[in-house]
């Protein structure tokens, strides 16, 4: 089994490592946390490198690119410390470049390039979470228009980003799944109103409750075809869970690098602390799970790029990648005694972000809600 | 206008082994572009996009310079073909020889205006390549170059002094020697890199440059490991700095160093 | 080819020659100058202490000494001395390239010692950017070698500047001189030295070993990274392989990992304090004394250190 890299990719990393050495150290990733900001020149740098497109259609002035590739890079911004750095944004941009109308693509590709965040992602309810067909934002199509109205909750980056991509339903069709399609709608549509929800976690990015009261826009707003919203919605699930769980790899190596170089140097009892057995126990486990999330993560990798079927695969890979990256933060902090619960140490930021990441992209139980089902399935 | 960008494709001597006899085992060291070249790529790039230009990388050395990744990670610089010149005659060349191999290649690949190196190499470190390449060729060559630009069928040059920046316009062709910080490289992008394998590479015979080996003109007489000084290593408490802080005071109070 | 006994420095358009003087003097039965540059240049030679000066004649307005380095080169290959010596700066590596050119000669860089064996000429030189040192001998024909050209030399009875055609010149002309004004600092001679590295998150907080620097009664000094690219600090301060050489009694290192290039600059010090946060960063184990810690709360202290041991 081959486990080395491409030259190709190689070349990509050491650039990629020039770049985040530019553009994206320490301190500024600890500033935007500090003050709830997003990477906007980092994600500029990247775009101008052309990363920004990485998997777009040529069209686009885009590059193909295998997943393999892609969560490589991803992996490695997350190693920088930079939580959802790189890679999730390409992948819903892709959505709007494959589904989109020209006007919608041209509005898109701009932000990118600014290094915005193009539009955020609108599904979960209040009434809906992790069951998205419960879903109760309605869009009422009429003389060219469409109204919106409901509510959506738990929203990332919305009051960062020009648009929403609000997932709504056609109160008229019965079936859930042939109920809800897609849509681009400007945060500034009147009718529209946010609430900040502040949270423990993930502080570059902000959250926010979003309120639709007969929103009106033309029809033209629709991304892709009426009623294949979730269809379209699920297109890149596989990979975004993949990325997801690639960022959770990079940022528990980065907890697991510091907790290391802290152990060697924090001399307690007359000796550093790395020699007791009991840390040793400790790194030993965290490198472990490591090497476990990075086969999982290269592997399932490599079955996208075969057109393997996945299966419960990608389910599997997040939920092991988002509970074992927050187990080796914890235990990396837990390495830095109560200096790893103060603000400003890295290995306390990378503690809070991998967090978010048993929710984000579905929790851990619904991962098991969609595997499980796929294993007994494939066993009967 | 033809530019040629002379780079190095080195290792680092940090991660070189050095032997207690001072022998030095390279076999560890990984190659990559010289750590200062990258800003003769950008300078010959922005040189030839303002002049319409064109820009030839060139590279000798051993035949282990020549592989895949090594010509990928220069064509990814902003190369429009490269040329190199990959023999194990040229294994631990010294800086003259590869100087004259330089000047053999650049007269192959004839018409060249301006030959661009960065300021020193990381394995060697000498500073001398590029200028005795200027001489090699008969050619006029500046070191400490900030800037170049084209006007009309001269170059105009930006070059540190002490004390101050002078403007040199060469009539000729000429060989340049960047400042490390003439330029910021541009990380080669994406579009770069998957595109480098599609670009044109020479490989030049050294035979065929008629560039005969020299007699050796220097004989190794030994090696050392440099005197690092016998240093004390007396590593301080960091969890009690202020009692560090006194007691470094102290120290270096009874030495007489403070 | 066979070689005098001669021992020549190269000089270029700079009277600061006493170091190539005292490395050449010892190597041959004679010492002669070849001058290019300005004819002040030339008497100030004249009157070092050499055997002849060589002059290559009076530039022309504008004609800067790199357009001697064919004339130097041919000038040198004709007179075939022992060994030539010139400067390791800009220029100087110009004429050396043009002597190596005309010669075949290696150029011998970073020089350390300069020893004569029988009529053989012996050179020890750092190599792979410092981090091993070999000696070579010189076993055929003209012996080139570059060093730091070192101080001005005067009081000797001036000897007669023998002018020479330089031939034909390279078309080189200096049209523009924008002078950047520079504090001097000496720091070869320096007793206390701090340099700061990487280390330093901004240029602020330069003021903050500014002030360490000023409580050891020292100067400060960089790694080459801040005073190349982000221009923090004057060139002139950065010190190592490329940079300055220093060789004070204590030299401190604050947020530098002690890199090889670096470390060959500052390894004459006699006691090296190294601070920083990394406890693997190679100049701990390159140092007297370490403490491993972030600088901005190691670095207050020392200097409230420093300030209360030496009032
Ligand atoms: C940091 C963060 C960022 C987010 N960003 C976005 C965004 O940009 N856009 C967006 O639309 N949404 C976003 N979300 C919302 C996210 O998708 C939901 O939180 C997630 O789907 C769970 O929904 P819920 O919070 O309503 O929990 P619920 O669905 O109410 O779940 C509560 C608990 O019950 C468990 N549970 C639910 N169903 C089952 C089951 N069938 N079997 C077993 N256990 C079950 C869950 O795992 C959980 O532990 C984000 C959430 C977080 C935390
Ligand atoms: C041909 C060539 C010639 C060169 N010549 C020279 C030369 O003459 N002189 C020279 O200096 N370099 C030279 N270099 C560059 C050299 O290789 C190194 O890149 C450079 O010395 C590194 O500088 P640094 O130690 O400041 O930076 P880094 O290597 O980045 O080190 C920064 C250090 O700061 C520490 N640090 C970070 N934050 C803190 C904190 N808060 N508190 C305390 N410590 C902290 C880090 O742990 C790290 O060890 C040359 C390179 C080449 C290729």
């Amino acid at each position: 089994m081959d486990f080395g890299l491409t030259d190709e990719q190689e070349l990509l990393l050491e650039s990629l490592g020039d770049l985040l050495e530019r553009e994206c150290p320490e301190s500024y990733i600890a500033d935007l946390d500090l003050n709830h900001q997003q990477p906007t020149s980092f994600r500029k740098a990247m775009n101008d490198a052309g990363f920004g497109s990485l998997g777009f259609p040529e069209e686009y002035g885009g590059t193909p690119c295998d997943a393999v590739t892609l969560v490589l890079l991803a992996e490695r911004v997350a190693r920088q410390g930079l939580n959802n750095g790189y890679g999730l944004e390409l992948l819903q941009a892709t959505d709007i470049l494959e589904f989109g109308n020209e006007d919608q693509k041209r509005e898109i590709l701009g932000y990118l390039a600014a290094g915005e965040v193009p539009f955020a992602l609108g599904f979960t309810e209040p009434g809906a979470g992790s069951d998205n067909s419960a879903m109760a934002t309605t869009a009422v199509h009429h003389d060219g228009l469409v109204t919106f109205n409901g509510t959506k909750t738990l929203i990332t980056s919305a009051l960062a980003s020009k648009n929403l991509l609000v997932m709504a339903k056609d109160p008229a069709v019965e079936n859930p799944r042939e109920a809800i399609s897609m849509y681009l709608v400007p945060m500034d549509s009147p009718g529209l109103t946010t609430n900040r929800l502040d949270k423990i976690v993930w502080h570059i990015s902000d959250s926010c409750e979003i309120f639709m009261d007969d929103v009106t826009l033309p029809e033209s707003c629709l991304v892709g075809v009426k009623g294949a919203g979730f269809k379209q919605l699920m297109r890149n699930f596989e990979l975004e869970r993949l990325v997801i769980a690639a960022n959770c790899l990079g940022q528990a190596q980065c907890a697991f690098d510091d907790a290391a170089s802290y152990a060697a140097q924090r001399v307690q009892f007359g000796k550093p602390i790395g020699s007791f057995q009991l840390i040793q126990l400790k790194l030993t486990d965290m490198a472990i799970k490591l090497e476990n999330m990075r086969n999982f993560v290269y592997r399932t990798a490599w079955m996208v790029d075969q057109g393997l079927p996945l299966k419960s695969q990608g389910a599997l890979c997040k939920r092991y990648c988002a509970m074992a990256g927050f187990e080796v933060a914890d235990e990396a902090m837990q390495i830095f005694g109560g200096v790893g619960v103060t603000v400003g140490t890295r290995v306390s930021r990378l503690w809070r972000d991998l967090r978010g990441h048993r929710f984000g992209g579905g929790t851990d139980e619904i991962m098991v809600h969609i595997a499980g089902r796929q294993i007994v399935k494939d066993h009967s | 206008m033809k530019i040629v960008v002379a780079y190095k494709w080195a290792a680092n001597p940090q991660d070189a082994e050095v032997g207690p006899d001072g022998t030095v085992d390279w076999s560890r060291a990984k190659g990559a572009v010289s750590e200062y070249d990258p800003v003769a790529f950008e300078l010959a790039r922005v040189l030839a996009d303002t002049c319409a230009g064109e820009v030839v990388g060139l590279t000798v050395g051993a035949a282990a310079i020549d592989t895949p990744l090594a010509r990928k990670a220069a064509l990814s610089r902003g190369l429009d073909s490269l040329v190199m010149v990959a023999d194990d005659a040229l294994r631990g060349a010294d800086g003259t020889r590869i100087a004259a191999v330089l000047a053999g290649a650049v007269r192959a690949i004839g018409d060249v205006d301006v030959v661009v190196a960065g300021e020193s190499s990381v394995d060697v470190g000498d500073r001398q390549v590029a200028m005795t390449l200027a001489a090699q060729l008969g050619w006029a060559g500046l070191n400490a170059v900030r800037a170049v630009t084209a006007d009309g069928g001269s170059l105009v040059v930006e070059r540190e002094v002490a004390g101050g920046v002078e403007t040199v316009v060469a009539g000729g062709p000429v060989v340049l020697a960047a400042t490390a910080d003439a330029a910021l490289p541009r990380v080669p992008g994406m579009k770069e890199i998957l595109g480098a394998a599609k670009k044109p590479t020479q490989v030049l015979d050294l035979a065929a440059l008629d560039v005969p080996a020299p007699a050796d003109t220097i004989a190794p007489v030994s090696t050392a490991r440099p005197d690092t000084g016998n240093r004390q290593g007396v590593m301080l408490d960091a969890a009690d700095l202020p009692a560090a802080a006194a007691q470094l005071t102290a120290a270096l109070r009874q030495s007489g160093v403070l | 080819m066979n070689v005098s006994s001669q021992a020549w420095v190269v000089v270029a358009d700079d009277a600061t020659i006493g170091g190539l003087l005292g490395a050449a003097r010892p190597l041959g039965t004679s010492l002669v100058a070849l001058v290019a540059g300005r004819r002040e240049v030339a008497e100030a030679a004249a009157a070092a202490g050499v055997d002849r000066v060589v002059w290559l004649g009076e530039p022309a307005d504008g004609v800067p000494v790199e357009a001697y380095g064919p004339a130097v080169g041919r000038v040198v290959a004709e007179a075939a001395p022992r060994v030539v010596v010139g400067p390791a700066t800009d220029s100087g590596r110009v004429l050396l390239g043009a002597v190596a050119a005309a010669t075949g000669a290696v150029v011998l860089a970073g020089a350390s010692e300069l020893s004569l064996d029988g009529d053989k000429v012996v050179v020890e030189r750092a190599v792979g950017g410092g981090i091993a040192l070999r000696r070579d001998r010189v076993v055929a024909g003209t012996a080139v070698v570059a060093v730091a050209p070192g101080g001005t030399v005067a009081g000797a009875a001036p000897v007669a500047v023998e002018e020479v055609d330089p031939g034909p010149l390279l078309a080189l002309r200096v049209t523009d001189r924008r002078v950047t004004p520079r504090v001097g600092v000496d720091l070869g001679s320096a007793k206390t030295v701090v340099g700061v590295g990487r280390g330093l998150k901004a240029r602020e907080d330069l003021a903050l070993i500014e002030d360490l620097a000023a409580a050891a009664g020292g100067e400060l000094a960089c790694s080459r990274p801040l005073a190349e690219g982000v221009d923090w600090v004057g060139k002139e301060r950065y010190l190592g392989i490329s940079g300055q050489t220093i060789t004070p009694d204590l030299y401190v290192a604050v947020g530098i990992s002690g890199q090889i290039q670096h470390m060959v600059g500052v390894r004459e010090a006699t006691t090296i304090v190294a601070v920083n946060s990394d406890p693997h960063a190679p100049i701990f184990r390159e140092c007297d004394y370490g403490i491993v810690g972030d600088l901005y709360t190691v670095v207050p202290l020392l200097a409230e250190a420093f300030r209360a041991a030496r009032s």
